[in-house]
């Protein structure tokens, strides 16, 4: 899986989880204050990651400390290499 | 797959002050605020009493009373308010049943019309900010009503299976807040989760007035008609497969959508 089609599939995953308009997908989207999501979605948004790319992320602490788009492609992206390497 | 009804629904809503409206506004609230006050300070009273003789646990108990207030609410709303419950007979629905409610939200109101509800063993899982409200938080802890902003997914699992498993039923509003612009919003899975891991069904209630009774970012009410439309419960056995909460959740909505543009015609 190339770049851009993990972008697309956490795109796409998410678009249709929270109904969020593909327009304002970009990296620099703030999840909470420019998409709208918030506390009570966090959970789902793991969930969804987690079916989107078969990993467990739930007891992973860096995923509090993501606040845009752009971290959350970072963070799958760090998964997929790890899950590469080992 | 976007959750997109044919004919979506959106709540009509009064902008003038009317005279019925100035009338209502400076009566009910007075009405209101005595009622509460009165519950406050009989509550102790009461809640002995009701423990003598029923021996309930205490949150079985306090849930009665908050029904019974919001029975209340009914009748001081009923001079400006006509009410309808339609929803008795649903097919497949039994009352004793445990069940997940679901009900769309436009109002602060909304949570005072489940008096309606023919059963009263009904734990509310509500955000944080009511429970800040002083004069109902401590009967909103007492009644183990579930804070989903605050706690964890597990504790929030925990307690609400726990109210199932006693008998009791728990409501939700899938939306998360009341709709600023009267259509329905998007679904959180909280409900939709708690039926798939309990297996208990969820049962759409569609609410149609309250926000014309009181909106959001308006102060004054508005007499007018308020319905509450029990749908048929709907099974989560029925949906299978990784997507469960999501497909469980996108049928619902497609559900109370369809049952609100119809009610509203």
């Amino acid at each position: 899986m190339n770049e851009q089609e993990m972008i697309d599939l956490i795109n796409n995953a998410l678009a249709e989880e929270f109904e969020l308009e593909p327009d304002d997908m970009t990296a620099e989207a703030n999840l909470y204050e420019d998409l709208g999501l918030d506390s009570l979605d966090a959970v789902d948004m793991v969930v969804v990651l987690e079916q989107a790319f078969g990993f467990k992320i739930r007891e992973d602490q860096a995923v509090r400390e993501i606040r845009t788009l752009g971290d959350i492609y970072r963070f799958v992206a760090g998964k997929l290499q790890d899950q590469a390497e080992n | 797959m976007r959750e997109t009804a044919s004919q979506p629904y959106k709540a009509k809503t009064v902008t003038g002050l009317s005279l019925g409206a100035l009338l209502m506004t400076m009566t009910a609230y007075p009405l209101m605020i005595g009622w509460t006050l009165l519950g406050i300070l009989l509550f102790p009273l009461l809640f002995a009493g009701w423990y003598y003789f029923t021996g309930w646990p205490t949150a079985k108990i306090v849930r009665h009373f908050i029904w019974l207030y919001g029975r209340g609410w009914l009748l001081l709303m009923r001079p400006f308010v006509r009410f309808r419950f339609d929803g008795k007979d649903v097919e497949g629905r039994n009352w004793q049943e445990p069940a997940i409610f679901v009900v769309n939200h436009c109002s602060f109101f909304d949570t005072y019309c489940m008096g309606l509800l023919p059963v009263f063993d009904i734990a509310f899982a509500v955000r944080s900010w009511p429970f800040k409200m002083w004069w109902y938080r401590r009967f909103m802890l007492l009644a183990r009503y579930l804070n989903v902003e605050d706690d964890s997914w597990e504790d929030i699992s925990a307690k609400g299976r726990k109210v199932l498993d006693a008998g009791g039923n728990l409501l939700f509003f899938p939306e998360g807040h009341r709709s600023r612009d009267g259509k329905l919003q998007r679904f959180y899975n909280g409900a939709f989760r708690m039926a798939v891991e309990s297996g208990r069904p969820v049962v759409p209630l569609c609410l149609t007035g309250t926000g014309e009774l009181l909106p959001p970012e308006r102060w004054w009410m508005q007499p007018t008609h308020i319905t509450m439309r029990v749908l048929a419960p709907v099974d989560p056995a029925g949906f299978e497969g990784d997507d469960t909460v999501r497909s469980l959740r996108i049928e619902v909505k497609k559900r109370m959508s369809e049952a609100l543009a119809e009610g509203d015609r």
